[in-house]
């Protein structure tokens, strides 16, 4: 893994009395272990991959509690896994990103949902909202509705998300609902602390087990009739459960303030912001101490009738900040005060804007425009107002001062073995026309930004070769698939190639193998190689797709530029019919490097020979055109100023981050583009044989003129 | 108490540099002070080159003094509401300052001058590079106080991590309530390559302290070598003053390129400009820019040139020494060669080089026939080859290549004659064009392409009168950089139509 938690998960032994400090992955994860969890599982993606990471490296003291552990092949598996609460008093959780992940697991989600469960059940979503987000901007918020499961929205501080997940599973059972914990991207990287208590050891885990299986109960199945029975159960005893739950343990809070004519609503996650923004405007101070009263929702689904209800009485107006669209929140909160028959007005979008992250920025524009059209008694609007305005006019000005900044979107990095697919099919294309290019989720995604700008379409995880079913029968050229091994694993394998041999499809398929789920922190996968610390059984895609029947396949280095841009232009023109699979072969280089630089350390130590490798441009050949890092897009092959007096045009260079992969070397040639590169070696503890060539080849090059190390020194 | 408010910290950093190490090593010293502390990040990306920030707020009062009450710490900084902005990079400081975050009431910003270019800005087939000049300015306009200096260049001089040499710069800069004592306890409590860290740390602390304000050195330039030959003298008394620095180098470059001869064919050429500049008063700029371009173009890049650089001493002794640091260990250099066609029949006189290049045509093996090899520099059989090749200047003269490049320079120089009687600008255009020519293969093909493209259809058509002269400049500037904007050459079609499309309309829009 790229990150490794060993030394941080040493907090999670920590017990009464001891004050954890962490991050807040890591705090979820304490949380777990002290709210007596049977079984955990998940599957990668940002925000939350590092909840797994965690959970793998803290596998030892999970064994110790009998927790059992599975990284899940896909969300559908994670969410799944849930079932095991669904007739056994057992806590589980299970993790992933939202909302991508949620709609894979949403099958599943409706049949744990509709039965309900006796242990508690806890799905963490990884919100990937806003800033820094990866995927389409949607909320996870429609899931909790339409399956009818609680979703919990914690402030964002250490105390707040524990309380909230220890409270989770107590609501859970309370009302025999799983509920889904959401944590947005900036939360759960959150440092800070909380008093700590002792882990607990479940009532039935991995070491006390259950003697056996609970009566056969059809009640207890997502099977027609008692589906009826159940969506009746879910509105008119879990909901009324759930909301008596919420009130009774005080899950969400009330700030009080004097300006009591109107209010707020908040949701739990956003509480921080909104504090800050309103002590910026003059309104509350640092410590949280309001002069607005505010309802601060923690959890967002369901809403408590009579909280919303008590909140609201006697004030002219409140606003709800709701990040996100729909308004789910803000329609049941008028809803609610319309049923009750009270007149306060709602103010949400509007004020707020309907989409995008609410930052400090906007939130200070939002608050300010809300008390400019409700004018409470005892607050100065102008000084308010005029506050807004002119942090907005600033950053209008430095922006247009500068002008526009080049983006620095993220790109493969040095050395990556997918670059040269993309520099491979970019040739192909040269002289073959271009291609549908159907692109799919993962690190080679970032073939989408400059210098590739290639891909037509993304329609989600391991879904490239699907998407481009009813392209290939509708176009002269056949489309080209691009997938990750991850993404094969995930999906692909059955909604892409089973699909595709099964209606006779015509396509290619590009699949890196790379070994692991790189894009989100190089977790393993199923044909990850097996063996060292790797839990992987090292299943092979290739036997995989041979044993599916999948005829046209080749296995090519991904280096190799030249020979990967001919078997690219085989499969396009090749007569034969059916799916053509091209199996991208090179490790991910993070990895690699990983292992590589502490093996090379480790041989140069012990006095063995190393061959050190690294490539280079002469700055004086170098006639600064770029079509070489048009190709490549190396982060390691960048420019510099011309070192020639009479051109100004900047030359390609290389810098010292090279880690000697040779995709410059490779393109430079396998495009003609010239003589520029070249490969630099040097041999640490040379044998003597290396010596005496070198030595020969010295003497004689120096005697017809050329460089000779000991004639320069 | 109640004016009290967090320090808010914004770190601008670049994957790979450590601007998770560097927080934590923050947020570690200001909790062992007993500060409330909290930090948090995008990352995700940052592993992959992207730009990302790492945020900090620190409360200045211990936490044992605050009884029950805590702060409220933001997750993410506000426009106005930022103390201290670190940037790693230059680009990426003037990102937080177009994001609103420094501002001239509160905000200390310390800036890196170093570039890390953007793709952008690499892939331009001129100069994409964006303004550097402009970023330092709003550096320094923007903050309250500012400080840069070129981070890359102290972290490694010192041997260290950009992490620790930001630590450093802030420690230093007197905003945060932590003495560097402490920050240095926590680098040793942290235990991992504790020396050089503490290194990184101190270079920082000691540029911020004593002001040590710099942005690195300049690249050097590389002249060619001085000369004892008379040409070179000749330059000083037949050309302008403000062309003669350009014009020696020029001299210099194409003695060592071919000899003697050739230096005296481009000082005629010069002279010959020269005259037409006085005569319509261009002061000499017009002999500037010719010198500049022409010398260029004699010293075209053919096979003898590159056999020369890659065999130069020069060039073997920076290549172990500075880049592989061989000290006295094998090494070995291998270089990337793959000529076609026109390469191989460069050196040829037409008369053989032409039916070669038919028959070529015929056949198809332009783009096609390629003679790939990788050549090991430092073996006998491979230093042998470039020296042989090396060896045929002599030939250079009578070969096809140079033929034709001497052809395209006259033709090049007689425009910029006519285009100077009309205007200076006009004509500055046109000298201009000739750095679309470079490159080699299909990228020298595609230039040239270029270059005759909007000769045929701007440069002579505004001879010809077609275009009014205050328009003719504009015209062929535009065409230029349309041509520099895409290799496919898509935005110079366009370019051209809008250009066809403004020629035959001067009356008609009346």
């Amino acid at each position: 893994m790229e990150r490794s938690f060993k030394k941080e998960v040493q907090a999670l032994r920590l017990g009464n009395g001891d004050t954890f400090r962490g991050e807040g992955i890591l705090a979820v994860t304490k949380a777990l272990l002290q709210s007596g969890v049977s079984y955990v599982g998940g599957y990668q993606g940002a925000p939350v991959s590092h909840l797994l990471d965690v959970l793998v490296d803290a596998e030892d003291i999970l064994r110790e509690l009998g927790v059992h552990l599975e990284t899940c092949t896909n969300e559908a598996s994670a969410a799944a896994m849930l079932g095991a609460s669904i007739n056994y008093p057992l806590r589980g959780a299970v993790t992933w990103k939202s909302i991508v992940g949620t709609n894979v697991a949403a099958d599943a989600l409706s049949n744990l949902a509709s039965p309900g469960v006796v242990g508690g059940a806890m799905i963490i979503l990884g919100e990937d909202y806003g800033e820094g987000a990866s995927v389409i901007q949607e909320r996870s918020y429609a899931y909790a509705l339409k399956s009818t499961i609680w979703l919990l929205d914690p402030r964002p501080d250490l105390p707040s998300i524990v309380r909230t997940v220890e409270k989770g599973f107590e609501l859970s059972e309370a009302s025999h609902t799983p509920v889904m914990l959401e944590l947005r991207i900036r939360a759960c990287h959150v440092t800070g602390e909380f008093p700590a208590k002792d882990n607990r050891r479940a009532q039935y885990s991995g070491v006390s087990r259950i003697p056996g299986p609970v009566r056969f109960e059809y009640g207890r199945l997502a099977h027609p009739p008692v589906t009826f029975l159940q969506e009746r159960l879910k509105t008119e005893e879990r909901l009324p459960a759930a909301c008596a739950f919420i009130r009774d343990h005080r899950l969400n809070e009330f700030i009080d303030g004097d300006v009591r004519e109107i209010g707020i609503i908040v949701m739990g996650g956003l509480t921080n912001s909104v504090l800050r923004a309103l002590e910026r405007l003059g309104l509350a101070d640092i410590f949280g101490v309001s002069r607005i009263p505010i309802l601060v929702l923690n959890v967002v689904y369901p809403l408590v009738p009579e909280e919303i209800r008590a909140f609201c009485t006697g004030k002219r107006a409140v606003l709800v900040v709701e990040e996100g669209y729909p308004d789910y929140i803000e329609q049941t909160v008028n809803v609610e005060l319309r049923r009750a028959g009270l007149s306060t007005r709602v103010y949400g979008k509007g004020p707020l804007p309907k989409t995008g992250e609410y930052t400090s920025e906007v939130l200070l524009h939002g608050l300010a425009a809300y008390l400019q059209t409700t004018r409470p008694t005892g607050v100065d609007i102008d000084a308010i107002a005029a506050k807004a305005r002119a942090v907005t006019a600033r950053k209008t000005d430095v922006s247009a001062a500068l002008g526009g900044l080049p983006p620095r979107p993220p790109t493969f990095c040095t050395g990556c073995p997918e670059r040269p697919v993309f520099s491979a099919l970019k040739l192909m294309q040269r002289e073959v026309g271009p291609t549908h290019i159907s692109a799919d989720i993962g690190c080679h995604s970032f073939a989408t930004f400059a210098p590739f700008s290639m891909g037509n379409s993304i329609l989600g995880y391991g879904m490239s070769l699907a998407s481009a079913a009813a392209v290939g029968p509708n176009m002269d050229r056949r489309p080209i698939a691009v997938m990750g091994d991850g993404g094969f694993w995930h999906n692909g394998l059955i909604t892409g190639v089973a699909s595709s041999l099964f209606n006779k499809g015509d396509g290619i398929l590009v699949i890196m193998q790379n070994g692991y789920a790189s894009a989100t922190g190089q977790q393993y996968i199923p044909s990850s190689a097996a063996g060292g610390d790797s839990r992987a059984p090292g299943m092979s895609i290739e036997q995989t797709l041979r044993a599916m029947g999948v005829k046209w396949l080749r296995t090519v280095r991904s280096y190799s530029v030249a020979r990967m841009a001919a078997a690219l232009k085989a499969a396009m023109k090749t007569a034969e019919r059916g799916l053509k699979v091209i199996i991208a072969d090179g490790e991910c280089q993070l990895a690699r490097q990983r292992r590589v630089r502490a093996e090379e350390l480790e041989k140069l130590k012990r006095g063995e020979r190393v061959k050190r490798v690294r490539y280079g441009i002469d700055d004086d050949i170098c006639t600064g055109d770029h079509s070489c890092i048009r190709l490549s897009g190396c982060p390691s092959l960048t420019v510099k100023p011309s070192p020639d007096p009479l051109r100004t045009d900047p030359v390609a260079t290389v810098v010292d981050s090279c880690v000697g992969c040779g995709l410059c070397g490779e393109v430079a040639h396998a495009a003609v583009l010239c003589p520029s590169f070249y490969r630099a070696e040097v041999v640490r503890n040379p044998h003597w044989t290396d010596r005496a060539i070198f030595h020969i080849r010295q003497r004689v090059i120096g005697w017809l003129g050329g460089y000779n190390v000991k004639a320069a020194a | 108490m109640d004016n009290l408010r967090p320090i808010n910290l914004l770190i601008a950093a670049l994957g790979g540099e450590g601007g998770g190490v560097l927080t934590e090593w923050i947020v570690a010293a200001a909790s062992e002070m007993g500060f409330p502390v909290q930090s948090t990040s995008i990352p995700g990306v940052a592993q992959r080159t992207g730009a990302t920030t790492y945020y900090i707020e620190i409360f200045p009062q211990k936490t044992d003094l605050l009884g029950d009450k805590r702060p409220v710490m933001a997750l993410a900084p506000g426009i106005g509401d930022v103390d201290i902005v670190i940037a790693s990079e230059l680009l990426e400081a003037g990102r937080v300052i177009t994001n609103g975050f420094v501002t001239p009431d509160r905000t200390v910003m310390i800036a890196s001058t170093s570039r890390l270019y953007t793709m952008d800005e690499k892939i331009a087939m001129g100069d994409g590079r964006f303004d550097q000049e402009k970023l330092i300015e709003a550096v320094r306009r923007n903050a309250k106080e500012a400080f840069l200096v070129d981070m890359d260049t102290l972290t490694r001089r010192s041997g260290s991590m950009p992490s620790a040499v930001m630590l450093g710069l802030i420690a230093g800069c007197g905003r945060l309530p932590i003495t560097a004592e402490r920050f240095e306890s926590v680098i040793r409590a942290d235990g991992k390559a504790t020396d050089a860290n503490l290194r990184g740390f101190r270079a920082g602390l000691e540029a911020v302290q004593a002001r040590r304000e710099w942005t690195g050195e300049p690249t050097p330039k590389k002249f060619a070598p001085k000369t004892s030959e008379l040409v070179e003298h000749e330059v000083t008394y037949t050309l302008p003053l403000v062309a003669q620095e350009i014009a020696i180098e020029g001299v210099r470059r194409l003695i060592a390129y071919q000899g003697v001869g050739y230096a005296q064919l481009y000082l005629s050429r010069l002279r010959a400009i020269n005259d037409v500049d006085q005569t319509v008063g261009g002061q000499g700029k017009l002999v500037c820019d010719v010198a500049r371009q022409l010398a260029v173009r004699m010293s075209f890049e053919d096979v003898v040139r590159v056999a020369e650089v890659k065999i130069s001493r020069e060039r073997l002794r920076r290549i172990a020494q500075d880049e592989l640091r061989a000290n006295g260990e094998p090494f070995s250099v291998h270089d990337f060669l793959k000529p076609g066609i026109e390469e191989l029949t460069q050196l040829l006189p037409p008369i053989i080089a032409r039916p070669i290049l038919w028959l070529a045509e015929r056949w198809e093996w332009f783009g096609r026939i390629h003679f790939g090899m990788k050549i090991n520099v430092t073996s006998i059989s491979g230093y042998l080859r470039f020296l042989v090749l090396a060896k045929l200047k002599w030939l250079r003269p009578y070969g096809i290549r140079y033929q034709q490049e001497q052809e395209q320079i006259e033709s090049w120089l007689d425009l910029v004659k006519k285009a100077a009687l009309i205007s200076i600008d006009f004509a500055h255009e046109v000298i201009e064009c000739a750095r679309l020519i470079k490159g080699y293969g299909d990228t020298h093909a595609r230039g040239l392409a270029n270059y005759r493209l909007i000769e045929t259809r701007v440069i002579r058509p505004a001879l010809a009168g077609g275009l009014p002269p205050a328009k003719a400049a504009d015209a062929v500037a535009s065409a230029r950089t349309a041509a520099l904007k895409d290799p496919e050459g898509e935005s110079l079609a366009k370019c051209l139509a809008e250009i066809d499309a403004r020629v035959p309309l001067p009356a008609a829009a009346e």
